[in-house]
């Protein structure tokens, strides 16, 4: 085995990331807490020196470095350009809040959210096994400590200990999974891994012991999957997470970190074992059709919004799940267009709820309860998102489900398009009753102080861009038609 | 003569008591860190086994990483066990009730 | 200026309108309806000019505008004026400006949101008949679901929550099982013509197995049936209509109900024509119990606007009828009563609407006489009662008159043949439904306008000027096209011959065989 010196210019992203991560949690020992716009200033200016290092070292054609462990292609660059974006907007969103809360540890939020970015980014490069585990346990380890953040707020750490064990337990089965593959296989890289599969004479036999092998690998690493995804049944951690943890964290966990979660199945499901795609679109049928169910029954029942929402993830995430089932390019091309697209709407959901969030934390259908009356222009923005999520044309969100629908149809999956259809239909009931509560609805306790301008601009840009790429979805279908 | 199947074995017997004790135990979250531990060990026995028997170090580089992070992973648990405990005065899993779920 | 530039300026001023209207100054509600109805006017005077250019007595599109939009999907912008929703467009525009007065007394607060809404609402309306292009049309279709959502449920009644979601929970389910439909149908164009279309032309020329064409018709069938309403997927209806705001009532009797007859006639029927024939005693009969089950309920209601509700039911069963009989005048005659019955409704809804305002009551018990006490608003009550029972010389006996005729026509042959009856059972049954009709009518007129006056709250005002105009327009355009229909039948007549030819004749292909 000869040693070759990387490339490292392909990670001048990932590098910048940590040397600044790094730099900020040294600065954080120094400089007072008190002193957050220093802090918060930093950490802008690192993700927008990333966003250029991303863009500035993405290379023409697929690339691979650090001895076929990282690759840069086109995927990474549009998803790390997503994360890196969707991250500063949190930030925007997150600002005012937490300068009303000085007891939060304000330098530790910012350095967890920055390592968070670099696990993302880790995971998004991942090209085998190695690094993809690393990835999703820097991502994993940086989000247990922001759910418990909040460490006076008993709920929060219920939430951080349910989400770490249940996160370590998911971590497990799917080494457990990697173990029995790199076992078959004799690799951990994902390309060697694809074409030792795409040789026909290596293909599992049915019934063979190596068949059956496979299938005890490809359930643990699907559950695993399922777990980090929150598909049901395996996502009793989401609705908890989401509510006991603060907006800010629930923002990120929402939002980015999804687009990790797509790309880890992308690239470990659908690269690494595309060949297996028989074997696997059963369970990943099975787990799309119970998020579904469950994610949009249990929305209808929830008074909590951030519970709600988090239902609607789990809704949503089957959704997804239906778009890779589908198992064309086609498919995985819907499936990166609805993550997108989730990612956006989400943000601006738990936007508008930190921008409504003064002393008291806003979370509640209560806390809409008359929103029109007081805040016109939020309540505009969050009939939008509402809207958009309830996939109600001509916002985004009716372009996501329409193309995994297209996708789903394609392949002549009609049964499943129409189940998708209706349980859409009574999703659109609970995002309805939002829209309910802000409009008919008349207030029950006084005005929220006006959020801060940077909110409401960012705030605005956000639902705008949904309807303005809602009438020109074009521009958004050839941005991620490219990646495939 | 000790072959592969033994080492898979041992890996699978002790994943299982790991999975199976998390499961079962509701008495106390440091048995569950513990259990947690329990499951990367079983997966390190199995790397290690393959590493051997494929003759690939690859597996063997993958288990010092797993050891790392599983360090890690105990210390981040601990630590919110630690918050846990102050707030709440108890480190029963059956307690963790506040939110239904 | 080209009339292409103007059909598309007509399409999109009430966007203009309602992205102006949050500009206004904050406190005064004066400028904020003065801009909608400057709006609303202008858009209808371009229509009538965009009228008077249309030629009549030539097939296809005019003043069309075709651009790339989704150009990966086949998607294009492409609207047009043809004679099948030339007159509803006129008639989408001439209730736009009378609904913008209308609501001045009676919409006193968000008043901003109001009209921000109406002009969204005109804009989605106006865009699913101008559409040539599914997808668009699709867009502009579900468009219309939340200005109606917000139009009911902040500005209705008592029990406008219940109304407005179990409005919206309907129409959604209905256009979520079209939205499979329209993706199949142009995945359907992609294999047959390999490039992806959804152009209502292209559309036309597939040619599908029957169960596909089947199963997709189902799917169209229960969003338009939904929409019309045609029994038994009605019961949304009353409930919007009683607890909407009387302009939200006047919008949703005018112009939506006419959507779903719209659709059948512009994509149900002659993009799956061997299914539609198939469908048609089923459709059939369910216009015809409409009809007449409309009617009836109408009969014995003791809210007057309940009445007037259920009494759209019943005419727009007259719509379906008319369509469903392949003949020349039955079509004709369909898009003579969609207009006649957006007009006719929406004056009672007005006039209903106007009751209200001066007494808060509704319900027919409490009233009686009212002619003693407002002759002008009795003027105008009985003429467009009687309009609305089809009396010669007024739309409402043009439109119903000629469906009528259309099914006679249609059943005769195979009645003559022997090969069939049910048709023309259906038919002489609709005819008795115009009997109905002059029941209820005529019952409510006497219950309302005559015996001893009586009124809660003492004597209510007679009419005023702005309300006079309203509906004295309303009148005149109603009795124009009773009397001197031909114009707009004339410029209807080659779309309606040419969309005859669609449905009856063979696809070329199908010929070769």
């Amino acid at each position: 085995m000869t040693f070759e010196l990387p490339d490292f210019s392909l990670a001048a992203a990932e590098l910048w990331l940590l040397t600044l991560g790094c730099a900020l949690l040294m600065l954080a020992v120094f400089v007072s807490a008190q002193r957050h716009t220093l802090l918060y200033g930093l950490s802008q200016f690192t993700l927008a020196g990333a966003l250029g290092w991303v863009w500035w070292s993405a290379p023409e054609s697929r690339s691979l470095t650090f001895n076929h462990h990282y690759v840069a292609d086109d995927l990474a660059t549009l998803l790390k350009s997503a994360v890196l974006l969707l991250t500063a907007v949190s930030l925007i969103y997150t600002r005012s809040y937490l300068e009303r809360r000085p007891h939060l540890p304000r330098a530790e939020f910012y350095v967890l959210i920055l390592f968070a970015v670099l696990g993302m980014f880790i995971m998004i490069s991942a090209h085998s096994l190695l690094t993809l585990y690393l990835g999703l346990e820097l991502l994993a380890l940086c989000l247990y400590a922001l759910v418990a953040l909040n460490r006076e707020h008993p709920p929060a750490l219920e939430a951080a200990m349910k989400f770490f064990v249940l996160g370590a337990l998911a971590s497990g089965l799917l080494l457990y999974g990697m173990s029995i593959v790199y076992g078959l296989t004799g690799t951990l890289e994902l390309h060697t891994l694809a074409a030792h599969l795409s040789d026909p004479a290596s293909l599992p036999d049915p019934g063979s012991l190596t068949h059956l092998a496979w299938g005890f690998a490809l359930t643990f690493l699907l559950v695993g999957l399922a777990f980090k995804l929150g598909a049901v049944p395996f996502h009793a951690w989401v609705p908890d997470v989401y509510e006991g943890a603060m907006t800010p964290v629930t923002l990120f966990i929402g939002s980015v970190s999804k687009l990790a979660a797509l790309a880890l199945v992308l690239r470990l499901l659908i690269e690494g074992l595309g060949a297996l795609a028989v074997d696997w679109q059963g369970m990943l049928m099975i787990l799309a059709v119970l998020s579904l169910t469950l994610g949009n029954l249990a929305a209808i029942a929830q008074h909590n919004l951030k519970r709600m929402l988090a239902y609607s993830t789990i809704a949503h995430i089957g959704f997804v799940t239906l778009a890779l089932f589908a198992a064309t390019p086609a498919g995985y091309h819907a499936a990166l267009f609805y993550i997108l697209v989730y990612a956006l709407t989400a943000a601006g959901a738990f936007g508008v709820l930190l921008a409504l969030s003064g002393e008291h934390e806003a979370q509640t259908l209560d806390d809409l309860q008359g929103l029109n009356h007081h805040h016109p222009w939020l309540a505009f923005l969050m009939l939008v998102l509402m809207a958009s999520m309830a996939g109600l044309p001509p916002l985004l969100g009716f372009y996501a489900k329409l193309i995994v629908l297209q996708a789903l149809l394609d392949q002549g999956h009609l049964a499943l398009a129409l189940y998708a259809v209706i349980f859409s239909v009574i999703g659109a009931f609970y995002y309805l009753r939002v829209i309910k509560r802000m409009y008919f609805d008349t207030p029950t306790h006084a005005a929220t102080p006006r959020p801060a301008r940077d909110l409401t601009l960012a705030l605005s840009l956000n639902g705008l861009l949904l309807i303005a790429l809602g009438l020109l979805p074009g521009l958004l279908l050839a941005l991620t038609h490219a990646v495939f | 003569m000790i072959t592969l199947s033994h080492y898979l074995v041992l890996g699978a017997v002790v994943f299982c008591l790991g999975v199976a004790g998390l499961f079962i135990n509701r008495k106390n979250l440091i048995i569950v860190l513990m259990c947690l531990e329990l499951m990367l060990l079983a997966v390190n026995i199995n790397f290690i086994a393959f590493a051997y028997f494929l003759q690939d170090l690859a597996g063997q580089v993958f288990v010092f990483f797993i050891l790392t992070v599983a360090a890690a992973e105990a210390a981040i648990g601990l630590a919110i066990l630690v918050m846990l405990f102050k707030v709440r005065g108890t480190i029963s899993v059956g307690e963790l009730n506040e939110m239904k779920g | 200026m080209s009339e292409a530039v103007v059909l598309n300026l007509v399409l999109w001023l009430p966007v203009v309108g309602a992205l102006l209207i949050p500009l206004l100054p904050r406190e005064r509600d004066a400028p904020v309806y003065t801009l909608a109805f400057a709006v609303m006017l202008v858009q209808l005077l371009l229509v009538i000019w965009l009228f008077v250019r249309f030629e009549s007595g030539v097939s296809g599109l005019q003043f069309a505008t075709q651009i790339p939009w989704i150009a990966a999907w086949g998607v294009a912008y492409h609207i047009g004026l043809d004679g099948l929703n030339l007159l509803l467009v006129l008639l989408t525009a001439l209730l736009g400006p009378l609904v913008v007065a209308g609501a001045v007394r009676t919409i006193t607060h968000s008043v901003k949101l109001f009209y921000a809404m109406l002009l969204v609402l005109q804009f989605a309306m106006l865009g699913t008949f101008l559409a040539q292009n599914l997808f668009l049309f699709y867009l502009f279709w579900e468009a219309m679901l939340i200005p109606m959502f917000l139009i009911i449920g902040i500005w209705g009644g008592e029990r406008r929550i219940y109304a407005t979601v179990k409005f919206v929970l309907y129409t959604a389910f209905g256009s979520i099982f079209m939205l499979v439909a329209v993706i199949y149908l142009g995945l359907a164009a992609h294999a047959a013509q390999g490039a992806p279309s959804f152009a209502f032309s292209d559309l036309y020329a597939l040619e599908l197995a029957l169960p596909v064409q089947t199963l997709l018709l189902l799917a169209f069938t229960l969003a338009f049936l939904i929409k019309i309403p045609s029994i038994p997927l009605h019961t949304w209806l009353p409930d919007a209509h009683v607890e909407a705001p009387s302009p939200g009532s006047v919008m949703l009797a005018g112009v939506l109900l006419k959507m779903g007859a719209y659709g059948f006639l512009k994509l149900g029927l002659p993009m799956l024509p061997e299914a539609a024939k198939l469908f048609t005693p089923v459709l059939m009969s369910l216009a015809v119990a409409s009809i007449i089950y409309g009617a009836l309920l109408a009969w014995v209601q003791d809210d007057i606007k309940k009445i007037v509700a259920y009494s759209s039911i019943s005419h727009m069963g007259y719509v379906m009828l008319g369509l469903l009989s392949y003949e020349l005048l039955g079509i004709q005659g369909a898009i003579m009563q969609m207009v006649s019955h957006g007009l006719i409704s929406a004056g009672l809804f007005f006039m209903v609407g106007m009751l209200y305002e001066r007494t808060h009551h509704r319900e027919l018990a409490v009233f009686g006489g009212l002619a003693k006490w407002m002759p002008v608003y009795a003027l105008f009550f009985m003429l467009l009662a009687l309009a609305s029972v089809g009396l010669p010389t007024t739309s409402g006996f043009t439109g119903e008159f000629l469906v009528l005729l259309g099914a006679f026509y249609g059943a005769w042959p195979a009645f003559v043949q022997g090969e069939s009856h049910y048709a023309l059972i259906l038919a002489s049954l609709a005819v008795l439904g115009v009997i109905l009709g002059a029941l209820y009518m005529l019952r409510l007129v006497r219950r309302l306008l005559f015996g001893p006056a009586q009124a809660p709250g003492g004597q209510p005002a007679d009419l005023s000027r702005r309300e006079r105009m309203i509906l004295a327009t309303l009148v005149l355009a109603i009795f124009t096209l009773g009397i001197y229909p031909k114009p707009f039948l004339h410029k209807t007549e080659q779309a309606a011959l040419d969309y005859q030819r669609l449905l009856l004749e063979p696809t070329p292909a199908q010929e070769g065989l």
